[in-house]
């Protein structure tokens, strides 16, 4: 299933945590018009399901409830900025926020928020699965020079003509290099072909 | 009795780039105040102050400051390019006026201080490009003018052909007011695509469209071209090389509706019998009467209540039944499909079974359904094709 473009809005769950009424209806009414559903519109409020971004008023912060911030755990989130101050901007960042709104809100710059945010999000979370895959590698690098110099050892092979060896045999079996090195090193030897 | 008088700012470009489309937008403005005025169905006269910021873009932002600010206008009619609506979107939010915007636009905008009168992109793009893929082709190449307009329509089209297995041949652009055309012709005569989609505008268009008709016409091509904003006015500029472009718009001068013809009478009456009237000036003349229904009834020039009045009132107007979505402050209105012909008019060939909901973030759209049988987007056992 191909992933929903960030552009597409309707359908999305978003989460409320806003102060102001005016401010609030403000987003609610855009919200009707993207076709997003409101998962719930108050700290603390009853939930109805997961949402897929929140929008947060700074003057909720720092969030105390433990329910709110396990909720927005992995949402992209959207800070609602009404005091540009060092102090309040301090709190803003703990959020991690992926995009801002300067308050009073008004229509126009909700839309590119929520899009960029979504974005950002999805890019963010591609980088993170990448840097959990590099270091899963890097992890494994160990295992692999073992590897390398016990097919070095067992088949008196120079180091480039024994990785060689290793990565074609990987590709053969169509395993990772570091999948093979395991074997290779619990095995005490090349795996046979399958 | 002297009836009380409201003042209205007009700000149309009268000079530069697209002085035709602000005159046409002018010519239908100021008709439609004469006849509001020359109604007893209205208890007030309505004062139209004219600006014209003679296509230069940070002038709109003056001339909208001073109708509000001098003349103490509540309501302004005006603005033809997104550029312009946007100089003058922070002033009518700041001091809470009503810019009642004419043009079909890009969407992607929803301001509680504009009512959207012209058409949305679900309105004119969308039964377009669903027209073209379902019965011309599924390569298009693209050209027009540099701007968000271009931008926008040409990403859209990009969505709906790329979903339908399609690809977009070229996206060539050109600066507002350009004239230099020919190395775009020559590459389209060069790689002859089959379907060529023009989103220029004012005298960029009117050039390339003469230069493409000379140019297909001598390699002996045919090469249907698209546009969704060519309009009577502008085939008369251009000339006989306008025929045979594929038109997506609201309104034609041939609608047939009692309403149209009625008001073509009226206009040929004022400006002459040569002269048509256009799709954004027809969209202006609605724009106007929505304002002095909406005032009629709110009985306040104050546009809070102005803006409720106006939403869902239908108003029979030339180009058919029309009302604004409260939801969203955009017009509801029939999308309709034609090809000029050498007349200098569109024959109509497709028209929605019903007005259609405006959707300016285009929320509804599903690029990866097929094009929808709803009544609302072009198919082919709807089509008559006009030769």
């Amino acid at each position: 299933m191909s992933k929903p473009s960030s552009f597409s809005l309707r359908g999305r769950k978003a989460l409320l945590v806003i102060k102001d009424e005016r401010d609030a209806s403000i987003v609610k009414r855009q919200f009707e018009r993207l076709g997003i559903d409101i998962v719930a519109s108050e700290p603390g409020g009853v939930i109805g399901g997961r949402p897929d971004i929140a929008l947060v008023d700074d003057e909720f912060l720092p969030l105390a409830s433990p329910a709110q911030r396990k909720f927005l755990a992995g949402c992209p989130i959207i800070a609602l900025v009404g005091t540009e101050t060092p102090s309040r901007l301090k709190l803003v960042l703990e959020l991690d926020p992926a995009s801002f709104l300067i308050k009073p809100l008004r229509s126009a710059g909700i839309y590119a928020a929520l899009v960029m945010a979504l974005e950002k999000n999805e890019r963010t979370n591609e980088l993170k699965q990448q840097v959990f895959k590099l270091e899963q590698r890097l992890r494994s690098r160990r295992i692999v020079l073992a590897a390398v110099l016990q097919v070095m050892h067992s088949r008196a092979l120079a180091e480039p003509a024994a990785f060689a060896l290793i990565r074609r045999t990987a590709m053969e079996q169509r395993k990772t290099i570091e999948e093979i090195s395991a074997e290779i090193t619990m095995n005490g030897c090349l795996p046979r072909a399958g | 009795m002297t009836k009380p008088s409201i003042p209205v700012g007009i700000i149309c470009s009268q000079h530069g780039p697209y002085q035709a489309m602000g005159r046409e937008i002018l010519k239908s403005t100021l008709m439609a105040v004469d006849e509001i005025n020359n109604q007893a169905e209205f208890d007030f006269t309505v004062t139209a102050h004219v600006r014209d910021p003679r296509g230069v873009i940070a002038e709109y932002h003056t001339v909208c400051d001073d109708l509000i600010r001098n003349v103490g206008v509540e309501h302004i009619i005006g603005c033809y390019t997104s550029a312009s609506r946007k100089q003058v979107l922070p002033i009518v939010e700041r001091t809470d006026r009503l810019l009642w915007y004419p043009a079909r636009y890009e969407g992607f905008e929803c301001s509680d201080n504009v009512i959207y009168v012209g058409a949305s992109p679900n309105h004119n793009v969308l039964p377009l490009v669903r027209y073209v893929l379902d019965n011309l082709s599924r390569e298009i190449f693209c050209v027009g003018s540099n701007y968000v307009w271009t931008w926008e329509t040409n990403r859209v089209t990009r969505e709906l052909v790329t979903a339908s297995g399609g690809r977009i041949v070229a996206e060539r652009l050109l600066e507002l007011g350009e004239s230099a055309v020919g190395h775009i012709v020559d590459e389209i005569v060069r790689r002859r695509p089959p379907v060529v989609f023009n989103t220029l505008v004012g005298s960029s268009s009117y050039d390339f469209i003469r230069a493409f008709h000379a140019a297909t016409t001598a390699a002996g091509l045919d090469i249907p071209m698209l546009s969704c904003s060519l309009c009577e006015p502008e085939l008369k500029i251009v000339g006989s090389a306008s025929a045979g472009c594929i038109t997506s718009s609201a309104y034609f001068e041939s609608i047939r509706l009692p309403e149209n013809r009625a008001f073509v009478a009226r206009w040929k009456a004022r400006y002459g019998d040569d002269s048509s009237p256009s799709v954004d000036g027809q969209s202006a003349y609605v724009a106007v009467y929505l304002l002095a229904r909406a005032l009629q009834r709110a009985g306040a020039s104050n546009i809070g209540e102005v803006r409720r009045a106006a939403a869902g009132f239908r108003y029979n107007s030339p180009q058919g039944p029309v009302w604004i979505d409260g939801g969203n402050n955009h017009c509801v209105l029939t999308p309709r499909l034609a090809v000029s012909n050498a007349d200098g008019q569109f024959d109509i060939f497709w028209e929605a079974d019903a007005p259609v909901k405006p959707d300016p973030y285009l929320t509804q759209l599903d690029v990866a359904v097929s094009p929808a049988r709803d009544g609302a987007s072009p198919n082919a056992p709807h089509l008559r094709v006009v030769k």
